[in-house]
């Protein structure tokens, strides 16, 4: 029947197969052009706020928080985020630099628990943890997740005052900022244990390796990408806090960053230096995003190119697969 | 030896069914376990010494929690309860005329409407202007490697401190010489530049969407991610137009993103401070605000019982908003 459908279709060619390709030609997908220009302009409503800074952070040494632009345009407010010595711009500097050091430490040790516990608690509800609690567990993990930001604050600095302690940022500020992060790495481990294939645990421990190898050469690397994830969002949080922190800082030796741009706000002592900080920030985490995806990219192409190398051994009937020599070199190595 | 199969199709052509098979017995396996290896498992996961390392995984973390959040929250009500005292802050005698003294304030309420107000213009525009972006990421970006890296590009001013950018909204787009009324003017809508820009409720509401619009966008897009993207074709070839397809098919897909998404834009804005803060400048205030300058003036139990109250607000709203998906069966 097959046989002579296929020795009709080549008797010749019918008008029919013309209008059959005509109809499967591609059209454009104008919902995703038109999305994809929605997008664009959704990027520029969030970097707006970042290309102002950049414009406003090169303003001469009479230089204001906002327009008009006021010349000479100089890299003055650049230089002293490192320099406090240039004439006329660095009279903030010091204590921008001072809050940033800090915020960053403050967010690299929050990062760091928080992922740590996250990863932990994670570690608790994969061995199917079925008590009675189980339930009111994950609610209270949730509830750190609802909790409004200032409310966490609030309740730390009463308890700690009726405890006759003084809070301190990295005593209380640091365990209201990483309460935060806890249901996000929790979250996104959650994710990762979902999608983890626990057979290989097994067949390393068929293979000979006690627990502890294990999970050090099987279950770590596999997961890592999760850890680190939940690190990120624990340093993020923690770097981005006013609400909590506000009411845990004991002084003006432990600010952090935004406590410390609060601060100016209200006494209007900002300058463009501020604007010099935030442009260079946003300058910095793209050039780590940059670095990181291209790290992504790489491994991607690498890891996946035995996987591409048995799909085109299985499907390629072409042999174009081979010729561009994707195909072969397996074997060679088997 | 496995390349020489590519130029037999009927041989591929099997594995692939048999691979198919194998699916789908997985499938069914997952469906209904065997009885006997579902309770030999049971019993191994829950056997003795096992419960021990469970709790030593999960105890680090909720001793942790307990310290630092549900301790100062059970605190919050205890001292909700107790006497104002104008130079200890408070004194441990029960009373609960720090509820009634607010249940007569009408600024507290008029503050907790507007808040609420906030709130769900902020959700609206969340959703509204979020839901295209995570649409598009997910569903009309084809590679997951460049799903990702636009994921990740619009998440980098996360990065920059969020004071910075909530400032942003007050003098340089905002502002008097703010390029907005600069725009204004430009374009002949305006002739003088409008003064009420700054430091208003619009500002406010403006900056926190664009500060929070991503802890929308985020939820939304993992659960679009999961939406075969055959089923929309499916239903597309069985004649629906695209209205009905988003529907009948993404919409009931997505609602669990919709609903985690709109608890945080909802949480986060109504319980807000900082921003109302600095990009109000003073001139706004929020419950959070009215909390905050009670505790200033050493006001501890009516700052305490205000912030109860807001607990209970957020509560309730949490409450509606999950009513729209059974969330613990559907994640």
């Amino acid at each position: 029947m097959i046989q002579t459908m296929t020795a009709a279709a080549e008797a010749g060619p019918r008008p029919q197969d013309t209008i059959v390709r005509q109809a499967t030609k591609p059209r454009r997908d104008w919902a995703k052009i038109g999305l994809g220009g929605y997008f664009a302009v959704f990027l520029f409503f969030l970097y707006v706020p970042m290309i102002l800074m950049a414009v406003l952070s090169f303003q001469g040494s009479n230089g204001n928080l906002t327009f008009p632009f006021q010349g000479p345009a100089s890299f003055g407010w650049w230089k002293s985020l490192w320099d406090s010595s240039v004439v006329g711009f660095g009279q903030n500097a010091d204590l921008i630099r001072a809050t940033a050091v800090q915020s960053l430490k403050l967010s690299l040790v929050g990062g760091v628990v928080t992922a740590l516990l996250g990863f932990l608690l994670s570690m608790a509800f994969r061995r199917r943890w079925r008590f009675k609690t189980d339930g009111i567990a994950f609610y209270v993990i949730m509830l750190a997740l609802m909790t409004p930001g200032f409310l966490v604050g609030l309740g730390n600095q009463l308890l700690w005052k009726a405890m006759n302690l003084t809070p301190s940022l990295w005593q209380t500020a640091l365990g209201a900022n990483v309460v935060w992060g806890i249901p996000f790495s929790f979250m996104v481990m959650l994710a990762v244990w979902n999608r983890y294939d626990k057979h290989v645990e097994e067949a390393a421990r068929d293979l000979g390796a006690d627990q502890k190898t294990t999970f050090r050469e099987v279950t770590l690397p596999l997961v890592w990408t999760g850890i680190f994830g939940s690190f990120l969002f624990g340093f993020t949080l923690t770097w981005n806090d006013y609400d909590r922190t506000i009411l845990l800082q004991n002084g003006y030796q432990t600010q952090t960053l935004p406590l410390q741009i609060g601060g100016m706000t209200f006494s209007q002592a900002i300058r463009p230096d501020l604007y010099a900080l935030g442009a260079a920030t946003t300058a910095i985490s793209l050039l780590g995003i940059g670095l990181l995806l291209a790290v992504v990219w790489l491994r991607l192409r690498f890891r996946r190119a035995p996987v591409q190398r048995i799909s085109e051994e299985l499907g390629d009937t072409t042999g174009l697969g081979r010729a561009a020599g994707l195909v072969g070199s397996r074997d060679t190595s088997n | 030896m496995s390349s020489s199969s590519g130029s037999e199709p009927p041989l591929g052509e099997s594995a692939r069914l048999a691979l198919d098979e194998v699916e789908e017995a997985e499938a069914i396996l997952a469906q209904n376990p065997p009885k006997a290896e579902a309770a030999l498992g049971e019993a191994a996961a829950a056997g003795r010494g096992s419960g021990w390392l469970t709790a030593a995984f999960a105890a680090p973390g909720f001793a942790w929690l307990g310290f630092y959040l549900l301790a100062p929250l059970v605190f919050i009500v205890v001292v909700s309860f107790w006497t104002p005292d104008q130079s200890l802050g408070f004194v441990k005698t029960w009373t609960i005329s720090n509820y009634t003294g607010l249940f007569h304030d009408s600024t507290y309420w008029g503050n907790m409407l507007t808040s609420f107000e906030t709130s769900l213009i902020a959700v609206a525009a969340c959703l509204v202007f979020g839901f295209p972006v995570a649409y598009f990421l997910a569903l009309k970006v084809e590679k997951l490697q460049n799903q990702i890296a636009l994921f990740i590009i619009a998440l980098a001013p996360f990065w920059t401190s969020f004071l910075t950018r909530a400032i942003a909204w007050t003098f340089p787009l905002m502002g008097r010489q703010g390029a907005l009324n600069q725009l204004l003017l430009k374009a002949h809508i305006v002739s003088q530049p409008v003064d009420a820009l700054g430091f208003s409720t619009l500002s406010v509401r403006l900056a926190m969407i664009q500060l929070y619009i991503l802890f929308m966008v985020t939820p939304l897009f993992f659960t679009l991610a999961q939406v075969d993207r055959t089923a929309i074709e499916a239903a597309r070839d069985l004649g629906g137009n695209w209205l009905n397809t988003f529907k009948e098919v993404v919409l009931p897909q997505t609602m669990p993103g919709i609903v985690i998404g709109s608890i945080f834009i909802f949480v986060l804005t109504m319980g807000e401070y900082g921003t109302v803060q600095v990009v109000g400048g003073g001139n706004i205030t929020s419950v959070g605000t009215i909390v905050n300058s009670k505790i200033s003036a050493i006001e501890y139990p009516q700052g305490a019982a205000s912030a109860v109250l807001l607990v209970v607000a957020l509560m309730v709203g949490v409450f509606v908003i999950t009513r729209f998906s059974n969330l613990r069966e559907e994640l």
